[in-house]
């Protein structure tokens, strides 16, 4: 687990997939706007835009499905960004996939309910016959409730959540991480 | 993850702390006593926080509403919509077109085998051949976890086309849908349904050979009932014991109140009795109008019986109405005419606006007073999981007992298996809690 301290750079416009471009990274965006700390990983997306490299798409799901992991193109990897509870609020956590199961004690993240997300990863690499490569960027909240507004330390995180989220794709596209993401 | 699971005392005593349910959908615990054999505590606790959805729709039109209420639960938002929108209509007089009945007929099949996939393969199967998880079962099992993927996404395809999006879809209109669908749009779904279809019937199969915990009881079960289909968005609200009244009038039946264990109201008829809700209670009440080949399937298991007596059996049960779904999706697509209009022109004015439909766990209730502008004045929404809670706590109640010789893990896993047999949707049954409950406590 690295907890991320220092904010990075404040991109000021909305992310974009590009399309019909091959895409090296999907970044998927779990959460809800109007569930208080849940929609902090879409806000904090939304000013990923015009920092991104082109080869890199978002796509905000909600809730995370098997499907949405069996939707990511073969060669490409993956970056998760989800609210999640057991970590403190605004503390930002960037954990790798291959590493999630097992090593996520305590952590909880808010998009799958059903299913834990180490299960929901854990299916998808079964069924994709290998790993994915990619990581989980988490923020620690704690008002889930109905609402837009978010609970002070994760409205002062949100630009860390953003640069956080730049630095997983950086780690997770192939030229930068012939390793595989962790 | 069971945080605590603590067992303790002689013969007859049972203690079972389960902090947190798994494989349900949200968030809840049990608290189970046992003393010298007979139940003394038995409650299904549910701490989610509550999200006073009921509050937020106050002063909202109804096509706002519509909106709103699918947000409540991102499994089956479709039921939160269709229960709206039928409520809305029927207040305001509205009929719509056969066509747009017929496609929120299909929307709801999707949402059925969506849920009931989820739940059949990734929930309860893990269950019943003794896993800890849907990811384990794969491990060993991967071509029946395979088959529940492939369920699932045809079930979130429906969702996806007709609802606008797989995730609180947002199409439904009062009067209609937001756009009209080309035949080719729908027609573009059938391969995936009839190789669905083929999975289905292979699921009934399966689940009906699964050997159950032997536990029968005599419960109150509660369904819609319609006279020429299997009970979706209309019919009429009928029990076990002979009740039978329309799908607006579930008030003067029901009635929720609060307990001090759970952020969900519970519901209980008017003597105060528990019943329950959901696939059991539906084939119980209505297997005369299923589709022929879920009708077909259904006595092939020869388990008609045993799915109203024994909860283990609802698995059964969701796999029946996951074929009755699926053929009748395809049947639905094969049928289709786009209709004139996306949707039946309507003036807002006042009404007293309710209805019942059936969602995957069971009957779901709304009701709304709309004032002179045609805005929502009140509202009540009564989620199934919810309704399910009293008659749960008095089947774990009477089930208890009976595992108080096992090895605690297998007593464990037959008390969490049997709250994993109504599916409860903890999500769902908290949104409801009103603002001066809270503040009373």
């Amino acid at each position: 687990m690295r907890t991320v301290v220092h904010a990075g750079p404040k991109p000021e416009r909305a992310a974009r997939p590009r399309r019909g471009r091959t895409v090296a990274v999907e970044v998927l965006v779990c959460g809800s706007r109007d569930r208080g700390d849940d929609g902090a990983p879409i806000a904090a997306s939304q000013l990923l835009d015009g920092s991104l490299p082109s080869d890199v798409a978002v796509r905000i799901v909600g809730m995370l499905d098997v499907d949405d992991l069996l939707s990511i193109p073969p060669g490409a990897g993956v970056v998760i960004v989800d609210a999640a509870t057991g970590i403190d609020r605004g503390v930002i956590v960037d954990l790798p996939l291959g590493g999630l199961i097992g090593r996520a004690e305590g952590i909880h993240p808010r998009s799958s309910h059903a299913l834990t997300l180490p299960e929901v990863v854990g299916l998808a690499d079964m069924m994709r016959g290998r790993p994915l490569r990619g990581r989980i960027v988490a923020i620690g909240g704690s008002h889930f409730g109905l609402g837009e507004s978010f609970s002070r330390p994760v409205a002062g995180a949100l630009h860390e959540l953003s640069a956080a989220i730049l630095d997983a794709v950086g780690r997770v596209r192939p030229s930068t991480d012939p390793g595989g993401g962790g | 993850m069971h945080d605590m699971a603590a067992f303790g005392g002689g013969s007859g005593d049972l203690t079972v702390d389960i902090a947190g349910l798994t494989r349900v959908e949200g968030e809840g615990s049990l608290r189970l006593r046992v003393r010298d054999g007979a139940v003394e505590e038995a409650h299904l606790e549910i701490f989610e926080a509550p999200r006073y959805f009921e509050q937020l729709v106050v002063g909202r039109t109804p096509d706002e509403v519509i909106d709103i209420v699918a947000r409540i639960c991102g499994i089956c938002p479709v039921a939160y919509q269709m229960t709206a929108v039928h409520a809305f209509e029927h207040g305001l007089g509205i009929q719509v077109e056969p066509g747009i009945r017929a496609l929120r007929r299909l929307l709801y099949c999707g949402e059925w085998i969506e849920s009931h996939a989820l739940h059949v393969y990734l929930l309860h199967l893990p269950d019943f051949m003794g896993y800890a998880s849907a990811l384990e079962l794969a491990q060993d099992h991967r071509s029946a976890v395979e088959a529940g993927l492939t369920l699932k996404k045809a079930g979130n395809r429906i969702v996806e086309l007709i609802g606008g999006r797989a995730i609180h879809p947002v199409s439904v209109r009062v009067g209609g849908f937001s756009r009209a669908f080309r035949r080719g749009e729908l027609t573009a779904l059938q391969p995936l349904l009839v190789e669905a279809l083929e999975i289905a019937l292979k699921t009934v199969d399966l689940v009906a050979g699964l050997q159950p915990p032997d536990f029968h009881r005599d419960a109150r079960l509660v369904a819609l009932r319609h006279p020429d289909e299997y009970p979706m968005n209309e019919g009429r609200i009928v029990s076990t014991d002979g009740l039978d009244i329309a799908a607006t009038d579930w008030r003067t039946e029901f009635h929720e109140s609060q307990v001090t264990w759970s952020h969900a109201l519970q519901s209980r008829d008017l003597a105060d009795r528990p019943y329950l809700l959901g696939p059991a209670s539906r084939l119980t009440l209505a297997a005369d109008t299923l589709h022929p080949l879920a009708a077909a399937a259904l006595a092939r298991t020869g388990l008609a019986d045993e799915i109203r007596t024994n909860p283990y059996r609802s698995i059964v049960a969701r796999a029946i109405e996951i074929v009755d779904a699926t053929a009748e999706a395809i049947d639905i697509i094969e049928a289709h005419q786009p209709p004139d209009r996306a949707a039946t022109p309507w003036r807002p004015g006042p009404a007293s606006a309710a209805w019942a439909t059936e969602a995957p766990r069971g009957l779901i209730f709304h009701a709304y007073e709309l004032d002179e502008r045609g805005l929502v004045r009140t509202a009540q929404i009564v989620p199934p999981t919810s309704q399910n809670q009293a008659g749960i706590e008095a089947d774990l109640t009477s089930f208890a007992p009976r595992v108080l010789d096992l090895p605690k893990d297998q007593a464990t896993l037959r008390i969490e298996q049997l709250i994993r047999s109504y599916d409860p949707c903890i999500s769902c049954a908290t949104h409801f809690l009103r603002l001066d409950v809270e503040d009373a406590g």
